[in-house]
């Protein structure tokens, strides 16, 4: 007996399998990948310990904790914030747009379960990469159960952010067809202003401010800070507010970008 | 007489392509600028990465965050030398699962010259505004007694880190011809001399050293000349005279590695056929 989803999930699970098939596709790929993992959280691992030497606390934070995030930052970035980020730049450059438009599934439920199939596919990349922190005795677990439980609901509406940033900035290709530009700039932006190549609490004391009215911090800083204990109580409260805030106006902003877009297509022969 | 008429012909003909993929590149101003951009923001973020780093720090494995940002520099601009003439290798995939490849064979050009002017990679001016613009306001910081000859020194070092580089991925292209896809090898060395060359790589340990110069060669990018020019060369496990002689580095690793691609082309199979 198969378990028969509800029609909207049955649409979209053929992107989904899409997504995370492309990434199981080249086994010989996701072996290579595994491997540059392990290198990089080594080498990582022993920047910060070497950076670290001769240092007590810096900005409050002790040197396991650097260490800790850092591999648990490059693990979840190389899952979450993937190169080939979505669908649609290659669905506009091929023409595909125009029959994947009346399919019954709408475009950004398509698109945005690819992604989440992709994700899925990275997964072992990351997992590689946790084990390796794990075997170098550098990573440390959650503050506490309920540091434990937050930082679930938080990585959840990370990756929530992440998807919907992704979208936005790929739908970019309705207007200029090549869109490596904007998208570099965005995933390298990202990621620094996201706490993923170096945490937030080592960013100058005037970004800061700048950083927490941007939505980067919601998509890796918030929930590893919640991992860690930095963010605690009634933080972790008005933290997750600020991140399904983030989301709401994401949403918002996605649903007018698309709704401009959808006047942008002319199928050729139609 | 006959190798003289060769070298002329490919000279000709990569004048030919590179004008070919350049003017098709600029034909979008929009994406011309953008992407220019992004090359900044590729490995602009390497460098605010490293700022913010030394300004907490104050020092990494005992050098002075001066020198540390000229590693960086140094980096930067031999990856300019590297991705301006050469970075279209990195669509070797690409070009052989589309079956590019077979139409390449057939023309009466290098196929190494038409993989690396298969497309004009823009992105790589940013990274050269980045390097050089690096390196003219690091280099005057570090601690240097700056003569012609130390100038000339480092300009070759720059070269042969830019060679280095291409060597390494020419290396790993040459394999895109059994095994169709490479992406995931190229990510992985571009990830790691992107991230850790700018370090001093004594921070990696003995054996960590040894095998990033012997091994996988990115010592040789930046952190060995540079060690000859500020004076620390004998810091490290590598003998001095190596560490002096570091620049050439990248002109025999090419060599070693075009001689491979052109070995590894007689093994190509077409993927349609």
């Amino acid at each position: 007996m198969s378990l028969a989803l509800p029609t909207p999930y049955r649409r979209i699970r053929g992107f989904f399998r899409a997504g995370h098939r492309s990434v199981f596709a080249y086994r010989g790929n996701l072996l290579l990948g595994m491997l540059g993992m392990v290198v990089q959280v080594v080498l990582t691992i022993v920047v910060w310990r070497v950076v670290y030497s001769g240092h007590g606390a810096v900005a409050g934070i002790s040197k396991t904790t650097a260490v800790a995030y850092a591999i648990l930052a490059a693990s979840f970035q190389t899952i979450v914030m993937p190169w080939q980020f979505s669908s649609i730049p290659t669905r506009i450059r091929r023409g595909q747009i125009g029959v994947d438009m009346v399919r019954p599934a709408s475009l950004i439920a398509q698109s945005l379960a690819q992604a989440v199939g992709t994700m899925v596919g990275r997964l072992p990349i990351g997992v590689a990469g946790i084990l390796t922190g794990l075997a170098m005795q550098g990573l440390r677990p959650p503050a506490g159960t309920v540091a434990g439980i937050a930082w679930v609901a938080s990585t959840a509406a990370g990756v929530a952010n992440v998807l919907l940033i992704n979208l936005a900035v790929s739908m970019v290709a309705f207007w200029t067809l090549d869109i490596s530009g904007p998208m570099i700039v965005y995933r390298f932006g990202s990621a620094f202003l996201s706490g993923a190549l170096i945490p937030l609490w080592f960013m100058p004391s005037w970004l800061r401010p700048v950083l927490d009215w941007l939505p980067f911090s919601a998509q890796m800083y918030d929930p590893l800070a919640i991992w860690f204990g930095t963010i605690h109580g009634t933080g972790i409260a008005s933290t997750l507010a600020i991140q399904v805030g983030w989301l709401v106006m994401l949403w918002l902003l996605v649903a007018v970008i698309w709704r401009r877009a959808t006047y942008r297509v002319v199928v050729l022969g139609g | 007489m006959a190798n003289v008429g060769v070298v002329r012909e490919d000279m000709r003909a990569a004048r030919i392509l590179l004008r070919a993929s350049w003017r098709a590149a600029l034909q979008y101003r929009t994406s011309f600028v953008t992407v220019i951009l992004g090359g900044i923001a590729l490995q602009g973020t390497q460098l605010l990465f490293i700022g913010v780093l030394l300004a907490k720090f104050g020092q990494i494995g005992g050098w002075r965050i001066n020198d540390i940002a000229f590693v960086f520099a140094v980096r930067l601009a031999a990856h300019a030398c590297y991705v301006v003439p050469a970075g279209a290798i990195l669509q070797s995939d690409f070009l052989i699962q589309q079956g590019e490849m077979d139409r390449y064979l057939l023309r009466p050009a290098g196929i190494y010259l038409q993989v690396i002017t298969s497309r004009a990679p823009l992105m790589a001016l940013g990274d050269a505004l980045l390097g050089f613009g690096a390196v003219a306001i690091f280099a005057p910081r570090a601690q240097i007694h700056w003569s012609m000859w130390t100038v000339l020194y480092l300009l070759i070092a720059i070269v042969g880190g830019g060679l280095v580089e291409t060597a390494i991925q020419t290396f790993i292209c040459a394999f895109s011809f059994v095994l169709t896809s490479t992406s995931s090898m190229q990510i992985l060395a571009d990830d790691t001399v992107t991230r850790f060359s700018g370090y001093p790589l004594t921070i990696f340990g003995r054996w960590g050293l040894l095998t990033l110069t012997f091994g996988f060669p990115m010592a040789f990018i930046a952190y060995l000349p540079v060690t000859v020019l500020v004076g620390r060369a004998h810091d490290s496990v590598i003998p001095f005279w190596l560490a002096a002689i570091s620049p050439l580095a990248g002109p025999i690793l090419f060599i070693l590695a075009f001689a491979v691609f052109n070995r590894m082309i007689r093994r190509y199979s077409s993927p349609g056929s």
